[in-house]
């Protein structure tokens, strides 16, 4: 247990820092004087109406599932490089084997489009491209009498 | 390996755990914070009076000579802020999340070798803080629990824009946290062993067997961009975007806690280029360790710092010199380059190593699945645009 010691002995005495900081904080700090605007999220200036999202998008999950068979595949690796020396030819192979068979899922998750990132609208083709003509709403100004509105 | 052998790993402990023992573990420890925090400090500092020198502006230069007490002071300063939760908040995690994030940072430091074995009063113990033989694997898990420390203070501030970065945060880490665990079982594979004490004396012998070298360029490269999106820093701070983020995940904090995750953003910073010197440029060893007699104390020590010290203002450096990236070409950079190139150098080394020039056939293979893969990306964007899900 000895190697263990020093790392505890560094946690205990890291999580001792923070909280005497946040201790010396609420000692010194001034006295809370909270108000509806200082409580409420920050966003710039503007009032929040709405409740944050409390879901986001299944993109960011895939990710996480994505990372799981790569993370599967580093933890068998890490074995493999400590011995592979003992094991020579046989544990190389069933490595490469085990390579190949990720290596199999990681292209059917690709090409189905898992990590396509970029927004929809830049990957589809045919749309018209986006210029100040296009994007700038002209408030109050009526259209000339010459184009459509 | 037997308990004896691992009591046997660093020879403070060879002969068991008695109290001139733990005095000096405890100022180990001791040394090791107090350092670390100071080196954070002036990190802080070099990195602003780095930048505003490429920049073109003065810097900090009030508070100490040439500001080096800049730092210090807006510690202090925080300390004497007023420390909000936010209504929406939710209480606990709000609180627990600068934990997260600090205590790992400090931890990660432990298993880093800073010089050689010295005799203190007939005790002889490396410098190092701890040298345990699994060091390298938790140095991966420690900076996985750091990702909950961003995850959680987002997820908990009950607002918009930490919640965005938060969860892109996460994302991100996770992913470069599969090409960071590649690249590092691309040294285990030469050094045999993880403890990090090993891994430097692998490439003890001189700067040709340095990892960075030994391993073909390659994987130190993949490793550096890895780090550099782990630790969140400049051109990959998605996380912190200001420009569409406001602060990142760290918005709704003020006062200690917000100095909590700055603290912990640099800490993470000099510990993961402490990482690299040990993995990649032999740690404390010389460039031509046989012209330094191994018996000095202080000629590693000192090498030690120098080339953490080169990767430090690589770091500053990079983000005075880079443009942020755009989210997409992140996970796309993450995904589609650095984790199969580093599988397959990883693949080709290891097969090198079991193989000797036959193992290049690998190689080879590789060639034709890198088509593979390339047709298959293209797919899958065609498939993306036909389905329109967005």
């Amino acid at each position: 247990m000895a190697q263990y010691l020093p790392i505890f002995a560094l946690l205990v005495l890291g999580v001792l820092f923070g909280a005497l900081s946040f201790l010396a904080s609420g000692l010194l700090a001034p006295r809370k004087k909270p108000t509806a605007a200082k409580l409420a999220p920050y966003e710039c200036g503007i009032v929040p109406d709405r409740e944050p999202p409390a879901r986001f998008p299944v993109r960011f999950y895939l990710v996480a599932m994505i990372f799981i068979i790569f993370d599967i595949e580093i933890v068998f690796l890490y074995p493999f490089a400590v011995v592979f020396r003992q094991l020579h030819t046989f544990a190389l192979v069933e490595v490469l084997v085990f390579a190949a068979v990720v290596l199999v899922s990681f292209l059917y998750l690709v090409s189905n489009g898992a990590l396509s990132w970029g927004p929809g609208k830049w990957l589809r083709v045919g749309l018209p491209a986006r210029t100040s003509e296009s994007t700038i709403a002209r408030v109050s100004v009526p259209p000339p009498p010459g184009r459509a509105a | 390996m037997s308990p004896g052998a691992w009591l046997a790993a660093d020879p403070l402990f060879a002969h068991g755990v008695h109290w001139p023992e733990l005095l000096i573990v405890l100022v180990k420890v001791v040394v090791a914070f107090g350092v670390l925090l100071v080196s954070v400090m002036l990190m802080i500092w070099f990195e602003r009076k780095v930048i505003s020198d490429m920049q073109s502006r003065i810097g900090p230069n009030r508070a100490g000579p040439f500001g080096i007490l800049q730092t210090l002071a807006d510690g202090i300063k925080l300390v004497f802020k007023e420390d909000l939760v936010p209504e929406r908040a939710d209480r606990f995690v709000f609180k627990l999340a600068p934990y997260l994030a600090l205590v790992p940072a400090l931890l990660i430091f432990t298993v880093v070798p800073v010089g050689g074995v010295v005799t203190v009063a007939g005790h002889r113990f490396e410098l190092q803080v701890a040298d345990p033989p699994f060091g390298i694997l938790l140095v991966l898990a420690l900076s996985s629990i750091s990702v909950y420390g961003v995850m959680l203070a987002g997820w908990s501030s009950g607002s918009k824009y930490p919640l965005l970065g938060s969860v892109r945060a996460s994302a991100q880490m996770i992913s470069y946290e599969a090409a960071l665990g590649l690249n590092v079982v691309a040294v285990v594979l030469t050094a045999g062993s993880l403890s990090t004490r090993a891994i430097v004396a692998s490439q003890a012998s001189a700067f040709w067997d340095w990892n960075v070298i030994r391993l073909g360029f390659v994987p130190f490269f993949l490793y550096l961009a890895s780090i550099t999106a782990e630790l969140n820093r400049p051109p990959f701070d998605l996380v912190e975007a200001d420009s569409e983020l406001v602060g990142g995940f760290n918005t709704e904090y003020s006062s200690i806690r917000f100095a909590m995750f700055f603290l912990a953003e640099f800490m993470n910073v000099i510990t993961m280029s402490a990482v690299v010197v040990t993995l990649y440029f032999g740690g404390p060893d010389g460039p031509v360790p046989r012209f330094i007699p191994t018996s000095d104390i202080w000629m590693p020590v000192v090498w030690f710092v120098a080339k953490t010290l080169v990767f430090l203002f690589v770091y500053v450096w990079l983000r005075a010199a880079l443009p942020r990236l755009r989210y997409d070409q992140l996970m796309d950079l993450g995904w589609k380059v650095l984790i199969p190139v580093s599988l397959g150098w990883l693949l080709i080394v290891a097969a090198v190593l079991v193989w000797g020039w036959w193992g290049l056939l690998v190689a080879v293979a590789e060639l034709v699945l890198a088509l593979a893969l390339w047709r298959s990306f293209s797919v899958g964007a065609a498939r993306t645009r036909a389905k329109e899900v967005f």
